[in-house]
């Protein structure tokens, strides 16, 4: 009887998975990544403070990503948990009663016709060309511009597309990466989007505002850009500059990504990168250089990312040191990282 | 005789994977999914309709190319392929198409081809977007590492085309019936098919 009862249920599981395959689109879409590296300094220390990707000659862990996105009608939402060091105290401090995992992304969307949308909630950052998931990046170590910009903002913000080529995005958002703003909504944040040419898509974003126990308001004004050259050739740009008032520091920088697709599977790209630290008052400005060239083999939903990364420190604000402990200008570490998507 | 109820199900279960009409190789090395309709009481003018009705019912996903006096109807048009395990799924590319249809008095015939896959990889936001402006034709060979994901990626577009051509299909059967036009339709004579 229990026999008859599990394969009639087997039976009745596939069909209704095979129905489930003809609907275009699922009631529930679960999707995520995985991600474990290994790195090693040159100088057999950890010199490069990259996000990520941080720990000296060990098999480490990047994290697991989970997210779930429903539609309804003109409502959607999407919530996205990651647990491991990448999402966790490597991107974010992690608050003191010890949490656990930490959300990427919770929101909701309304669309209230083709053209006009509006989102509340805790979201990525729409400033920059890099984010936290390693399955959005080609590069697994992380650019110093990425590493000083916001990785997340909560707030509310509406977008407008004025057709495929040009939108606009206006919001009020909290401080940087926190759930609960202590100072109120402080920041305001737009984003104009302009796709004048096939395969050419740019970002011109700006965010400013007065965080809880800073100096002064922060300003960061952001240009992301993709361009799709040819079928194989695609070039990426990142720049970006941020200032808090009264001369308290701040920083600007670019970063080009040139990418090349050998095939579907196999593409090669650099990065590389211009980094200024300003000084606060009276104190220079220090500058860092900083050279990343990556592979990427995919195979099914695995990507290998081999990666050798050189950077320069000419005024040692990154403390590097050689394998003598000796201070040194310059740094340079290997990695070879797995990601898998689902 | 009761164990053998469930395996009838499953049989059938099973064999409802394999009825899709795979796509063909047409003479420019191109997959294609080609067919001709016969509709013996449909004049051309009434097929005429029923296809602008549904171009209008489309209007998202088709982009007609040609003009709708042409004698032959041009459109483009894109599918998203969902990657799925048991009862969830998440979108894994779109593949971009063309769409060619043919009306004749008593039939039309119609084609899809100029398959081309652009993957989709997760943006900032948990989307699922176009990981580039460059789609890859879907005859490429993978190479061995993709094999299997290319393989789905094709199975997958073949169960979208038959949908979509069973779907058309059952458009161009029409409801109400359309009055011939007072104008006689020249044929062209050099094309057989």
């Amino acid at each position: 009887m229990k026999f008859r009862s599990l394969l009639t249920l087997i039976t009745l599981t596939i069909a209704s998975a095979a129905s489930a395959q003809e609907t275009v689109e699922a009631p529930l879409q679960i999707s995520g990544s995985v991600d474990t590296y290994f790195k090693y300094d040159f100088a057999k220390t950890p010199n490069i403070k990259t996000y990520f990707a941080s720990e000296q000659n060990s098999v480490s862990i990047g994290m697991i990503d989970l997210t779930l996105k429903k539609s309804t009608g003109k409502a959607s939402f999407v919530g996205e948990l990651s647990f491991g060091p990448r999402g966790q105290a490597q991107s974010i401090v992690p608050s003191e009663d010890g949490e656990s995992f930490h959300i990427q992304n919770l929101y909701v969307n309304y669309a209230f016709t083709d053209k006009f949308t509006m989102t509340a909630g805790y979201m990525g950052t729409f400033i920059g060309y890099e984010v936290i998931s390693p399955v959005a990046n080609f590069n697994y170590s992380t650019s110093y511009l990425f590493g000083a910009g916001p990785f997340q903002n909560a707030g509310i913000k509406g977008a407008y597309a004025f057709s495929d080529k040009v939108s606009l995005m206006v919001g009020l958002f909290n401080d940087w990466n926190v759930y609960q703003d202590f100072n109120g909504v402080s920041h305001v944040g737009a984003q104009l989007m302009v796709a004048p040419v096939k395969g050419l898509t740019a970002y011109l974003n700006a965010l400013s505002g007065f965080s809880d126990g800073a100096d002064g308001v922060g300003t960061i004004v952001d240009l992301t850009a993709a361009y799709q050259v040819t079928d194989k050739f695609k070039l990426g740009i990142n720049a970006a500059d941020y200032s808090v008032s009264n001369d308290n520091g701040g920083y600007s920088g670019a970063a080009l990504y040139p990418q090349y697709a050998f095939t579907p599977a196999v593409s090669l790209g650099l990065r590389g990168e211009y980094f200024n630290i300003k000084g606060v008052g009276a104190a220079t400005d220090a500058s860092i250089l900083s050279g990343t060239l990556s592979a990427n083999i995919k195979a099914g939903g695995l990507t290998f990312i081999p990666e050798v990364r050189l950077d320069n420190d000419k005024d040692y604000t990154q403390a590097f040191v050689k394998s003598s402990g000796a201070a040194t200008k310059t740094a340079s570490q290997f990695s070879l990282a797995a990601v898998y998507a689902f | 005789m009761k164990l053998l109820t469930p395996f009838i199900l499953l049989f059938f279960t099973l064999a409802a994977f394999g009825q899709d009409k795979p796509l063909l190789n047409d003479d420019r090395g191109k997959l294609i999914f080609y067919e001709v309709v016969v509709l013996k009481e449909a004049t051309k003018d009434s097929l005429d309709a029923r296809l602008a009705a549904f171009f209008k019912n489309s209007a998202k996903s088709l982009k007609q190319k040609s003009l709708a006096v042409d004698s032959l109807i041009h459109a483009s048009g894109k599918m998203i392929i969902n990657k799925t395990a048991l009862v969830l799924s998440r979108p894994s590319g779109e593949v971009l198409y063309n769409f060619y249809v043919e009306n004749r008095d008593g039939k039309y015939r119609f084609w899809l081809t100029d398959f081309n896959f652009i993957p989709y990889q997760r943006d900032r936001y948990g989307n699922f977007v176009p990981s580039t402006t460059v789609g890859t034709p879907l005859e490429t060979k993978p190479g061995k590492l993709n094999a299997g994901e290319w393989a789905s990626y094709l199975k997958a577009t073949t169960r979208a085309v038959n949908a979509f051509a069973e779907r058309f299909k059952e458009a161009m059967k029409g409801r109400a019936a359309v009055q011939p036009a007072v104008k006689a339709v020249p044929v062209n004579p050099t094309q057989k098919w």
